[in-house]
């Protein structure tokens, strides 16, 4: 019988662990879609009494998880859309409720537009147990927000990162390069904008013009200059120079926070914890245990195939199906089905795009799950195009792998077949 | 006892390019009850969809049609359709030796061009029965009158009785149809002699075997007939006999004078030789019927899976193709940078895009094709003569004592305004103009002797586009010349890659070469690292330019932990990376492979 290295046992524990380490729930409304969007939400009014009945859903489906021990272990908590502020006293009432069904989350965040984060939602998300903030400023540049389809002003902006950050919550902001309009300095200008807010975490997406948006219908196929590739990997490096000076250290790709201000929540999709996703269009990583814990109130799932080890999950349904969905029996998944292999060919893909990156554990284990020497040499592969390296006994990105990461991911996850 | 056929009409359409030949022939279908109206798709002979896309037609294909005369009498017609491009002139003369007659389109509005005469010639020399038709007299600037008079002119065909007609509103069909039956004569044959049919076209069924398409000159052809090659001497047993109208109809019996298929349950495509003929081993006939000419290969290119594994799924499809398209050659070639692969000889450009894209969508290939070359004779100092087909089996300089190649005899008929134009263009392609004679007042035809590697490269495209569309071209082999001729060789990344080679004449190397590095900066995605692009002359390097680096290609974007839909984004984006050539470090794109084509002269 083969013996595990003790670094192998840590991470094989990870991968029957048969609750959810981390819990995200959907919130698909927005005030109005950017010109950017291509995620799962939808504008409509304020007053719109879908969002209190979608919210009532979710509500139900959290019982119904707890129920079955899949909250038991679960560490963190994310309110993600959409526009999880512009829904108002129901997400605070949503957040009271998850903390409830998980009670040894300790991370709790919202995402938040700063049109919508009103004091008195401040207050009302505090009070429910609320800890941190992802609030989608993009730019501090009006003319810049006018071009994305933005509502809300810098000003605006400013003076709401401000105010959260009074209020006592960890305050990241979210920030885009390479989009219309945008200089090196105006560039600067953002990221040093939001710094001196007093928030802890930064996040940098270079701007991805996507087919059947607004942006897509503009530029398309057109590979407007200032979306260039070089453009965007100009703006990155600058974004990682100016936040290191400030005392921001890069954890993810795209993820830069001070000291103790990582987000938990985010480094869960990339470590093999499993996650529960409630809501539409939220997916799911389960182990094959929680997967089937998930089955005994989705009786409409299908057993796992023989060997899966790993299940993603997407649900499907819409807004209005999910509000009119009495129980999780009646949603409706894409799934798939994941061998021991194919996770680890997975599992060394999404390292990768961790600071940290792939720890010893999981080395041990792909070597012992995929081929041996096809492991070795995709690492010494990657090593040798300048993509990773060896730091002590983990892998991690290069600045190199970090731009060229479709490269280094793809060799990832190849090792699947 | 001689049996009647004189109810039977075999007849060609044969026209230039574009002059209406396909849909005159769906108008015949159509007004015949051969195919109900709201059944017509456009083009009905064309089946093969490269032709539908192109809008021309590549292969022959034989309809029955039964038309009823206005003697009151029914008649079978036999419609041989032939593909109307220069490339394709083989195709033309074997569905020609199957008829009594043709139908000879020309569009009224354009008038006699190059295939014109040159279909008609063929024709002529076949000694079939020539029916003209003036059609497109729907159009405003048709010129019925003009174009009668060009007919006679410059074909010497009378055309007093030339038919009007309009392929698009069917007008003037019917008196073709009438035409037809009184100029073009029954087929003549003895029922009683010993089967002999021709065999001018072939395919592969994967259920029932090879099935041909014959003509019966004399005897008859049932299910259950012994049959037997005369040139290979193969013996069979026919499987059933039918004809397409234009789907296939099963018949008890192909007679004397009639066309139809022939189900021969051959397994081996290779057995079936278009052009044979068919006759009985228990009776046969004296001799066989007159060969055709063989049709000769003029461009050679090699031809690669992407995937090597494909290799010998590429040969049993070229041997299928074979079946239907003889005038395929092939013979095994190796490269350092494509693997193995063949080298295989065309027609002329035409029909090797046309044979890639059968090959690749019939037989669900993935093919990389190189730049065409022609076959070059290659004197050694040591006194041997060397065929060369592909320039990577040229000797080393210090063994040549001198190169010949191709030359042509082109001949462009084009209206007097752009014989400058032309003229400058056989110059730019080494081409020297022989004589110029004027048709009409309204176009000049041009005699000019031209290596066929210039031709061959971008030739037609330009002779197009800079005269407006109006020039047309036709050519056949001359002799070969002696000329001044180097290889120049494309270094990727400082590695010679021997399938970007190129034979040129030395006074081009330059331009050439400095084009194809632009180009093929254009076609070569960015890469990990920096690719230089050379052209070489030898030890030589006369021309370079450089894929830049790629700096950025990750997806930031987290998509709230959907990991399934990064996964797919990867894969897309290794599905195109799968359809490239990894030659040493650098991903090449196939297209690179034929970047030649597309350098513009005056970049």
């Amino acid at each position: 019988m083969a013996s595990f290295s003790a670094d192998e046992k840590l991470w094989l524990e990870r991968l029957h662990q048969p609750s959810a380490q981390a819990l995200y729930l959907h919130l698909p409304f927005c005030a109005r879609k950017c010109a950017y969007c291509d995620f799962s939400s939808w504008a409509t009014k304020p007053e719109d009494p879908l969002m209190g009945d979608y919210v009532d859903a979710l509500r139900r489906h959290l019982f119904e998880a707890e129920a079955v021990g899949l909250l038991s272990c679960c560490e963190t908590i994310y309110v993600g859309g959409g526009t999880p502020s512009f829904v108002g006293t129901p997400l605070a009432q949503l957040v009271c409720h998850a903390r409830a069904m998980a009670p040894h989350a300790t991370e709790v965040s919202c995402e938040a537009n700063p049109d919508s984060l009103t004091n008195d939602l401040l207050g009302r998300l505090r009070d429910a147990g609320c800890t941190r903030l992802s609030v989608g400023v993009q730019s501090l540049s009006d003319a810049e927000l006018t071009e994305l389809g933005r509502i809300h002003s810098a000003a605006q902006a400013r003076a709401r990162l401000s105010a959260a950050v009074k209020a006592g919550f960890d305050v990241s902001a979210d920030l885009m390069c390479a989009i219309p309009l945008q200089t090196d300095e105006s560039w600067r200008a953002s990221l040093e904008g939001v710094i001196g807010c007093g928030v802890g975490h930064v996040s940098v997406y270079p701007l991805q013009i996507e087919d059947g948006t607004p942006l897509g219908e503009r530029y398309g196929a057109s590979e407007p200059a200032f979306n260039d590739p070089e453009v965007q990997a100009h703006r990155m490096e600058l974004a990682r120079d100016l936040l290191a000076s400030a005392g921001f250290g890069r954890y993810e790709v795209a993820s830069y926070a001070r000291e103790g201000k990582d987000c938990r929540h985010n480094q869960a999709y990339w470590t093999a914890r499993p996650y529960l996703g409630l809501g539409t269009g939220a997916s799911s990583m389960l182990t094959r245990e929680g997967y089937e814990s998930l089955r005994k109130v989705c009786p409409q799932l299908p057993e796992p195939d023989v060997g899966a080890r790993r299940v993603r999950l997407t649900c499907i349904d819409r807004r209005h199906e999910l509000a009119a969905a009495r129980s999780m029996a009646d949603l409706h998944f894409d799934l798939e089905f994941l061998s021991e292999a194919q996770a680890a060919a997975e599992d060394l893909m999404l390292g990768m795009r961790l600071v940290y990156g792939v720890e010893p554990g999981l080395v041990d284990h792909a070597r012992r799950v995929l081929a041996e020497s096809e492991v070795d040499e995709t690492l010494a592969w990657c090593e040798a195009q300048g993509l990773v390296a060896r730091k002590g006994l983990r892998w991690v990105p290069t600045d190199r792998g970090w731009l060229l990461g479709n490269i280094l991911y793809g060799r990832m996850w190849d090792l699947a077949d | 006892m001689k049996k009647d056929t004189s109810h039977i009409r075999n007849f060609s359409i044969v026209a230039h390019i574009d002059h209406g030949k396909s849909t005159i022939s769906d108008r015949i279908l159509e007004l015949t009850h051969t195919v109900e109206e709201r059944d017509l798709e456009s083009q009905m002979l064309d089946s093969m969809d490269i032709e539908r896309e192109r809008g021309i037609t590549i292969k022959s294909n034989a309809v029955r049609v039964a038309y009823d005369a206005d003697d009151g009498k029914t008649y079978q017609f036999n419609l041989i359709d032939t593909p109307g491009h220069v490339d394709f002139t083989y195709e033309v003369s074997r569905s020609l030796a199957a008829c009594e007659g043709a139908v000879l389109v020309v569009d009224a509005t354009q008038g006699v061009e190059a295939q014109t005469v040159s279909n008609a010639l063929l024709a002529m020399n076949a000694d079939l029965d020539i029916v003209p038709a003036i059609n497109k007299i729907d159009l405003p600037s048709a010129e019925p009158d003009r174009v009668r008079e060009e007919i006679e002119e410059d074909l010497a065909i009378p055309a007093d009785d030339a038919v009007c007609v309009s392929g698009k509103t069917g007008e003037g069909i019917h008196d073709l149809l009438e035409s037809i039956v009184y100029l073009v004569s029954p087929p003549e044959g003895d029922a009683e002699a010993p089967l002999k049919a021709l065999i001018l076209d072939s395919y592969f069924d994967e259920y029932r075997g090879v099935v041909a398409t014959v003509r019966v000159f004399d005897g008859a052809i049932s299910k259950g007939t012994r049959l037997q090659m005369m040139a290979t001497g193969d013996v069979f047993l026919c499987d059933g006999v039918g004809c397409k109208r234009p789907l296939e109809t099963p018949l008890p019996e192909l007679g004397v004078g009639e066309v139809g298929y022939v189900v021969t349950g051959l397994k081996d495509p290779a057995l079936v030789h278009v052009g044979d003929t068919l006759t009985t081993p228990d009776n046969p006939c004296d001799e066989a019927l007159p060969g055709y000419h063989e049709a000769k290969p003029m461009v050679f290119a090699g031809v690669f899976p992407v995937d090597n594994k494909e290799y010998e799924n590429l040969r049993d499809a070229l041997e299928k193709l074979k079946v239907n398209d003889p005038s395929l050659t092939w013979a095994p070639e190796t490269s350092v940078a494509l693997g193995f692969g063949f080298r295989v000889g065309f027609l002329g450009l035409l029909h090797m895009e046309v044979v890639k894209e059968r090959l690749e969508r019939e037989f669900a290939l993935d093919l990389i094709a190189t730049s065409p070359s022609v076959d070059y004779h290659v004197f050694t100092t040591a006194g041997e003569m060397l065929d060369i087909k592909s320039p990577q089996d040229l000797p080393r300089p210090e063994q040549i004592d001198r190169i010949e190649e191709p030359y042509l005899n082109a001949k462009v008929i084009v209206p007097p305004e752009y014989m400058g134009a032309v003229m400058q263009l056989a110059i730019e392609h080494r081409g020297i103009t022989k004589d110029m004679v004027y048709l009409t007042e309204k176009s000049v035809e041009m005699h000019f002797d031209i290596p066929l590697a210039e031709l061959i490269l971008d030739f037609f495209d330009q002779l197009k586009s800079r005269t407006k569309g109006y020039a047309s071209l036709d050519y056949e082999f001359s002799d070969y010349r002696p000329s001044d001729l180097v290889k120049l060789d494309i270094l990727l990344a400082g590695e010679e890659v021997d399938a970007l080679s190129f034979i040129v004449h030395k006074d081009k190397a330059y331009t050439l070469a400095r084009g194809l590095c632009d180009k093929l900066k254009e076609i070569i995605p960015r890469q990990q690292f920096e690719v230089p692009i050379q052209g070489a002359i030898g030890n030589k390097i006369i021309s370079r330019s450089t894929v830049r680096a790629v700096r950025k290609d990750v997806l930031a974007k987290c998509y709230g932990g959907d990991i399934s839909r990064k996964r797919k984004l990867l894969e897309k984006q290794k599905e195109g990376k799968k359809r490239m050539k990894q030659i040493g470090t650098v991903d090449v794109p196939q297209e690179a492979f034929l970047a030649v084509l597309k350098v513009d002269d005056d970049a």
